[in-house]
C-alpha cells in the first residue's frame, strides 16, 4: 500500500510541476527561415533591451489551426503572430485574435489596408515566376507561356492549394488580371480554372513549404516555378543565375496579431508598436529586401534604390490577393482543390 | 471461494481500467465527436428552442426570426460565432457569410423581424435556410460521417451524392485499403522465407539474423522514410544503378509515385510481419518433420501439410499486424507519395490541424476503423476455408 501511495504522491507532484509553465516569456511566431533571424536581431531583442520584457520567439507554416485549437482549448502559449490576412479576418469574427489597442500602436503608420481591427500590417509578399537561367535560357513572362509547354518544355511547380493557383491557371487562361476574382467567384470561371490545370497536369509538380520551388529548380526538377520573391530574390542576391518575371507577381501583406487570451496582450501591443516603427524597420531592410506596411519605410527612397529588387518596386505590375474572396470561397475551392488533386 | 473470486476482480482490475483508459474511451469519444452537434445549442439556444417547435413547413415563426437577429448579434459582439459559423458553412457554402452579415447588421434591424429579416438578406426568407439551421440543432448530425462517403444532406435531411467534382473519400479508403492489403501480402511472402531461415539457423547465427531484423525496427519511421528519400531521388544510387545498368537512359522519377510508397511501407513493416512467423516456426517441434518424412512424405508434402499449417497462424498474425498498421500509415506517403498517393490518415490529420474541423476527422477514423474491421473479419473467414481446400489433398 505504501508504494502505492509513495507513486501517487510522486505522479501528482510531476502533474503540478508540470501543468503551470508559470511565468513563459512573450512569445512571439513569425514564418522562419533567415528572414525570422534578421527580425530577430533588428526588432525582436531590441524591444526586449528598449522594454526590459523577455522575448522567445519560434517559427510556423502560416497554418492558424494550431492557434485555434489553443483558443478553444484555453492554453495560449503563443502572443504575437505573423497571419496572413484572410485568417486574419476569419479569426478576427471568430474570436481567435485579440483587437489591436489603436491607443497604444499608432494607426497613421500604416500603408493603406495595414491597420486593420485584429492586425497591424507586417511585411508584404508575393509569388512570380521564376528560372535558372544556367538551366533554360528563356522562359515564360506570363503565365499564357507558363502553360505553353511546346514553346517551353518542362515540368513546371505550383503552390499545393486554391489559392494563388486558381487565380493563375485564370490568367492562363486569358483573363485579365482586374477580372480575376469576378470570374473566380462564378461556377463557370472555377471550371475554367480546374481545366486549365487538367491540361498542364502531366508536367505539374506542387510545393507546400516555402523553400521547396528553390530545391526543385535547383536539382532540375521543374525547369519553371511560382516561388515567393522574397526567398527567390535573396538567392539571387547571393549569386542564384535566376530570371525572375515581375509581370507574374501576385502579392499581399501579413500582420502582426495578438493570439485571444494571451496572459501578455499589453506587453504584445507594445511589442507590436515598437516592431512596426521606421527606425528597427530600417535596420532590417538592411539585412533583408523586406516589402514594409510601415508607409515611411515603403516609401523611402534611399531603401527603394539600394533593393531593386525589393518587391515594393514592382507592385504595380502584380495581382493583389483577396482577402474578401478567399474568405468567402476559400474553404470550398480549397476542397475542390484538394478533391482534384487526389483525382 | 467467493473470497477468491473478490481476489480475482481485484487483481483483473488494473486490466481492465487499462483497457477502458485505452481503448474504450478513445473510441467511445471519437464516435461521439464523429456525429456531435452541439454549435447551434451552444450559440443561439433560444433559436434552437423555437426550432424545435417549428414543423418545417412554412416558414417558422416571428419567434424564430426574432431569436436570430437578436442572439447572432450577441454573439458576434462576444465573438463566440466562430464554431456555429464555420458548422454551417461545412453543411453549405455561403452560410458563414449570411451568419456573420447578419449578426453585423443585427444591431438596425426593427420588429417584425420576419419582415426585416427577407429584406437585409433574401435567404432568410427561402425554407432551405431554416431547414439547414433546424438540421444542426443536434445532438447528433449524420452530416461528417455522410460526407466522409461523398454524401450529402440536402436541407431538411435527404441524403444525396456530392458533386463529380467534390467527391473524394471514396477513392481515398479505396486506395488506402488497396495499399495496406498489397503491402500485406508482399509483407508475408517475404517474412515466411527469412523467418525459416532464422528458425533453422544455429542459435549463435540466429541471433544475428535477428538483430539484423530488429536493429531497423528499433529504428525511427521517420528515419528509415528518409533514408528511402535519398535512396530513390533523381540523382540517387537506385537511379544511379539503373542507368549503370543500362536499364533506362535517364533517371526515372521514383519520388512521387505509388511504387516509392509500398516499398519504403514494406520496409518500414516487414518487421512485424518476420517476428511473430518466426516465434511459431522457432515452437514447431522438429521431431514432428522428421516423423513426416520418415512416414513418406515428400519434402513438399511434409512442407505444405506438417510445416505450414503449424507455422500459419504466426504468419497470419503477422499479416494482420501489418494490414492494420498499413492503413494508418501518415509520414511514408507524405514523404515519398504524390498527391494521388496520399492516404486516409493524411486527410485525418489535415482536418485536425488545418481545419479545425474534428468532426470530419472523427468520421474518417470511425470509417476507417469499421472498413479495416471488416477487411479483417473478411480475412478470417476466408482464409482458413481457402487453406483447407490448399491443404487437403
Amino acid at each position: 500500500m505504501i508504494p502505492t501511495r509513495a507513486l501517487c504522491a510522486i505522479g501528482l507532484a510531476a502533474m503540478l510541476a508540470a501543468a503551470p509553465a508559470g511565468a513563459r516569456d512573450l512569445t512571439i511566431v513569425a514564418g522562419g527561415g533567415p528572414l525570422q533571424d534578421h527580425m530577430r536581431s533588428t526588432l525582436f531583442q531590441p524591444f526586449a533591451r528598449a522594454s526590459g520584457i523577455a522575448v522567445a520567439d519560434t517559427s510556423y507554416d502560416y497554418n492558424v489551426g494550431p492557434i485555434r485549437a489553443m483558443v478553444q482549448a484555453r492554453n495560449v502559449t503563443w502572443d504575437v503572430v505573423m497571419v496572413e490576412a484572410p485568417d486574419l479576418v476569419q479569426g478576427c469574427e471568430d474570436g481567435v485574435f485579440e483587437r489591436i489597442d489603436w491607443s497604444v500602436v499608432r494607426r497613421d503608420k500604416f500603408l493603406p489596408g495595414g491597420a486593420i481591427t485584429c492586425g497591424a500590417g507586417a511585411i508584404g509578399w508575393g509569388v512570380a515566376v521564376f528560372y535558372d537561367t544556367r538551366r533554360n535560357a528563356n522562359g515564360p513572362t506570363t503565365y499564357a507561356e507558363f502553360w505553353d509547354t511546346r514553346t517551353f518544355p518542362g515540368k513546371r511547380a505550383l503552390r499545393r492549394g486554391a489559392r494563388i493557383t486558381l487565380e493563375v491557371a485564370l490568367m492562363a487562361d486569358g483573363v485579365a488580371p482586374g477580372d480575376v476574382y469576378r470570374v473566380l467567384a462564378t461556377p463557370e470561371g472555377q471550371a475554367r480554372a480546374f481545366a486549365r490545370l487538367d491540361a498542364l497536369r502531366p508536367e505539374l509538380m506542387f510545393w507546400s513549404g516555402g523553400q521547396q520551388p528553390i530545391e526543385l529548380v535547383n536539382a532540375g526538377e521543374v525547369a519553371y516555378a511560382v516561388g515567393f520573391v522574397g526567398r527567390t530574390t535573396n538567392a539571387m542576391r547571393s549569386g542564384a543565375a535566376y530570371a525572375l518575371k515581375w509581370e507574374t507577381l501576385l502579392y499581399a501583406y501579413d500582420y502582426w496579431a495578438v493570439v485571444r487570451g494571451s496572459p501578455h496582450a499589453p506587453a504584445a501591443m507594445r511589442m507590436i508598436e515598437f516592431i512596426t516603427d521606421p527606425a528597427p524597420l530600417l535596420e532590417l531592410t538592411r539585412l533583408w529586401p523586406i516589402n514594409p506596411v510601415t508607409a515611411a519605410v515603403a516609401n523611402d527612397v534611399e531603401v527603394r534604390a539600394r533593393n531593386p529588387l525589393m518587391m515594393t518596386n514592382h507592385v504595380e505590375k502584380g495581382l493583389n490577393i483577396s482577402t474578401e474572396f478567399w474568405i468567402e470561397h476559400g474553404p470550398e475551392l480549397e476542397r475542390r482543390f484538394a478533391a482534384w488533386l487526389n483525382r | 471461494m467467493r473470497g477468491q473470486n473478490a481476489l480475482a476482480a481485484v487483481l483483473v482490475a488494473p486490466l481492465l481500467l487499462l483497457l477502458a483508459a485505452a481503448f474504450l474511451v478513445p473510441l467511445g469519444t471519437t464516435l461521439l465527436t464523429a456525429v456531435a452537434d452541439r454549435e447551434l445549442a451552444d450559440t443561439l439556444p433560444r433559436t434552437h428552442h423555437a426550432l424545435a417547435a417549428w414543423d418545417g413547413e412554412a416558414l417558422p415563426g416571428e419567434e424564430a426570426f426574432a431569436a436570430v437577429a437578436d442572439e447572432l448579434g450577441v454573439a458576434l459582439e462576444e465573438r463566440r460565432l466562430g464554431p456555429l459559423a464555420q458548422r454551417m458553412n461545412f453543411a453549405a457554402g455561403g452560410q458563414r457569410a449570411l451568419l456573420l452579415r447578419t449578426a453585423r447588421a443585427a444591431d438596425g434591424l426593427t420588429a417584425p423581424y420576419a419582415v426585416s429579416l427577407p429584406a437585409l438578406d433574401p435567404r432568410w426568407g427561402e425554407r432551405d435556410t431554416w431547414l439547414r439551421l433546424r438540421d444542426a440543432t443536434g445532438p447528433v448530425t449524420p452530416l461528417y460521417l455522410l460526407r466522409a462517403l461523398d454524401l450529402d444532406q440536402a436541407p431538411g435531411g435527404a441524403v444525396t451524392r456530392m458533386g463529380e467534382e467534390d467527391r473524394l473519400f471514396l477513392t481515398l479508403f479505396l486506395r488506402t485499403l488497396g495499399v495496406a492489403v498489397i503491402v500485406t501480402l508482399l509483407a508475408t511472402l517475404l517474412a515466411a522465407p527469412v523467418a525459416f531461415l532464422l528458425a533453422s539457423l544455429p542459435p549463435r547465427w540466429a541471433g544475428l539474423g535477428l538483430l539484423a531484423v530488429l536493429v531497423p525496427f528499433w529504428s525511427s519511421i521517420l528515419v528509415r522514410t528518409t533514408a528511402w528519400f535519398v535512396l530513390l531521388q533523381r540523382e540517387g544510387p537506385v537511379n544511379a544503378t539503373l542507368v549503370a545498368l543500362g536499364l533506362t537512359e535517364a533517371p526515372v522519377q521514383l519520388i512521387g509515385t505509388r511504387i516509392a510508397v509500398i516499398v519504403a511501407m514494406l520496409h518500414v513493416l516487414l518487421p512485424f510481419a518476420i517476428l511473430p512467423a518466426y516465434a511459431a516456426m522457432k515452437g514447431i517441434d522438429r521431431a514432428l518433420i522428421r516423423a513426416a518424412a520418415s512416414l513418406g512424405g515428400s519434402p513438399v508434402q511434409v512442407a505444405l501439410r506438417v510445416y505450414l499449417p503449424l507455422a500459419f497462424p504466426g504468419i497470419a498474425a503477422g499479416g494482420f499486424i501489418v494490414f492494420l498498421l498499413a492503413v494508418g500509415f501518415y509520414i511514408t506517403p507524405a514523404l515519398l507519395g504524390g498527391p494521388r498517393d496520399q492516404l486516409v490518415a493524411s486527410f485525418i490529420a489535415l482536418f485536425i490541424n488545418r481545419e479545425v474541423n474534428w468532426g470530419m476527422a472523427a468520421a474518417l477514423s470511425v470509417l476507417l476503423m469499421g472498413f479495416a474491421a471488416c477487411a479483417i473479419a473478411a480475412a478470417r473467414l476466408l482464409l482458413p476455408a481457402a487453406l483447407k481446400g490448399r491443404l487437403s489433398p
